[in-house]
């Protein structure tokens, strides 16, 4: 009897313990929204986090084109690990969303960024912007804000004047300065680098009319202090940039690799 | 009693003039082909979505849903007299510049826009991204692509051909081109090009891309002779090509808006038909894993939708 009562007992450890093993990890996913970007490239993402993750600890990924639905998910959840951007951060930190952060995105060697407005030379001050389109990729309310903060207080009043159109991209935002379509963009620094690469005669007939102050580039927050499961998670993603198919996928986000805030 | 009917008056008089845009008439019409085109309806929903939060009026009027859509369109631009169409598609353009009478007329998702015939106070967005802008584009993914080869009729494309080869020198890349008569040309065409070039570009021409066959051909050809192909839609990603770059629909709604905004305060820059601001790229990573191509991975947060290899491989 004691020997069935300990196969029975060994039994059920091994079966119990695996299955709650396995449930641990298929509750843990990522969840990903930036208002900063207007690529909707979700399926690629998902199919792309998700084989890498299934195979670093069975995790899961899930991109989000909308805010509030992302809002939704933190608000409803006690665990996980949100991929958001600085400015979202603040958001919902002034909300008294109790994020914090865990990991920051690097991108050769840098954590922030600042955003640049940039127009042709014959634009040569804001002022010149009224009843003109800026272009930028990102969600409104993201590109208005960025504008504003650029602006100053001196020239906001310019705001209402400025058609904004949202594009899928930063260089098709300036590509669209560049073609005509629009008189402004707003974008990344890095993204005016990239363009003087491919298209240096544009990046030539461009100037900076002003820049956002500095910000992370992407975050990875966790509610509160992390479980033991959440800080494995992390983990994985932190070291994500040691393989190439985990660098690729960061590169998917605009990003090489994270750091930890010191 | 009498004070509180003046007030009520007063309420009903400020809540009039407050409501931003409510005192205007319908100022838009918008005359959407087939509304049941995703292409069309996507191009809609973005256009007012961006009317609604400047607090613009719009008229809808589908022509798929009518059955004398004519006549019917006809009367509605009398009763509504509205400030600007904006017309989705070539038939919908077709009918409302039939019927606009001096009216502002905006229109996009209209096939080879230079064939129609465009009255002063008519503005578009392009269906297709330039010349400029695909190649731009294909730089920023292939840096170090330095000739790419097109064929092409003459008859249909040269114009086209022309601008391209201006546009890739400006950026430094070689166009290497081949004009074809027929369609059975093009074996012997590839034949001759496809040594001398680094990629392919597929060319939206009627003549090369006149059948199943001819696309085959292509692929085939460029896969012998381990070249990338290049196309101008997403359509050619499952025959093998490794890039497409095409205008993102979306943009152009948005576009459209912002144009029809301008064109409303007389503020509209200059050209009459803007090409789009938005693009998509489609990127397959079979094809580029199995030619082994050098690419920009720092353009990979610039690709809407990477394509794997299929999992029968």
């Amino acid at each position: 009897m004691k020997r069935i009562l300990s196969v029975f007992f060994i039994f059920f450890v091994f079966i119990t313990g695996g299955y709650w093993s396995a449930y641990s990890n298929v509750g843990s996913i990522i969840y990903f929204y930036n208002p900063e970007t207007n690529i909707n490239n979700f399926a690629t993402l998902k199919t792309a986090f998700d084989t890498y993750l299934v195979n670093h600890g069975g995790y899961y990924f899930q991109p989000f084109d909308d805010r509030e639905n992302f809002e939704a998910v933190i608000q409803e959840k006690k665990g996980d690990i949100y991929l958001l951007s600085s400015w979202h951060l603040k958001a919902l930190q002034q909300k008294k969303v109790p994020l914090e952060i865990a990991l920051v995105g690097t991108s050769k060697g840098n954590t922030m960024q600042r955003k640049v407005l940039s127009t042709k030379k014959d634009i040569a001050n804001v002022s010149m912007l009224k009843n003109t389109v800026v272009a930028g990729a990102g969600s409104e309310e993201y590109i208005h804000s960025v504008l504003k903060q650029i602006l100053g207080k001196g020239q906001e009043a310019l705001l209402k004047d400025i058609k904004i159109l949202i594009v899928p991209k930063d260089i098709d935002a300036l590509m669209a300065v560049g073609f005509g379509m629009a008189t402004a963009a707003i974008s990344a620094e890095s993204s005016l680098d990239k363009l003087a690469m491919f298209n240096p005669n544009q990046f030539r007939e461009l100037h900076s009319l002003g820049f956002s102050e500095k910000d992370y580039l992407l975050i990875a927050a966790t509610l509160k202090k992390p479980e033991p499961q959440e800080v494995e998670l992390l983990e994985v993603l932190r070291k994500m940039s040691e393989a190439d198919a985990g660098g690729e996928n960061l590169k998917l986000l605009g990003i090489d690799g994270w750091r930890t805030l010191q | 009693m009498k004070m509180i009917n003046f007030c009520k008056l007063l309420v009903l008089l400020a809540a009039f003039f407050a409501t931003p845009g409510f005192a205007e008439s319908s100022k838009v019409l918008i005359v959407n082909s087939d509304n049941t085109v995703y292409r069309y309806e996507t191009i809609a929903t973005e256009f007012k979505k961006v009317l609604q939060q400047n607090a613009y009026q719009w008229t809808e009027f589908n022509l798929d849903r009518h059955a004398n859509a004519e006549e019917e369109l006809k009367r509605l631009i009398q009763q509504e007299n509205p400030e600007l169409i904006y017309s989705i598609g070539t038939k919908a353009y077709s009918l409302a510049r039939i019927h606009a009478h001096n009216k502002k007329m905006l229109f996009s998702a209209v096939i080879n826009w230079r064939r129609l015939d465009i009255d002063a106070g008519t503005y578009g967005v392009a269906n297709e991204l330039s010349s400029a802008q695909e190649i731009s584009l294909l730089r920023y993914f292939f840096p170090t692509i330095k000739k790419i080869g097109l064929l092409y009729n003459d008859k249909f494309s040269r114009e086209y051909v022309e601008t391209i080869k201006k546009d890739a020198l400006a950026l430094g890349i070689n166009i290497v081109t081949q004009s074809v008569n027929d369609a059975q040309e093009i074996g012997e065409a590839l034949d001759q090009l496809l040594p001398k070039i680094d990629m392919f570009w597929i060319i939206s021409d009627p003549i090369v891309l006149s059948g199943k066959d001819s696309v085959r051909q292509i692929f085939q050809a460029a896969e012998q002779q381990k070249k990338p192909v290049y196309a101008y839609s997403d359509v050619f990603i499952e025959h093998g090509a490794v890039l497409a770059i095409s205008a993102d629909i979306a943009t152009i709604g948005r576009q459209s808006a912002n144009l029809a905004m301008m064109m409303d305060k007389d503020k509209v820059p200059g050209g009459t038909v803007q090409v789009p601001a938005g693009s998509t790229i489609t990127l397959n990573k079979c094809v580029l894993d199995a030619l082994q191509l050098k690419f920009n991975q720092d353009a990979l947060d610039s690709v809407n939708k990477i394509v794997g290899c299929a999992k029968n491989d």
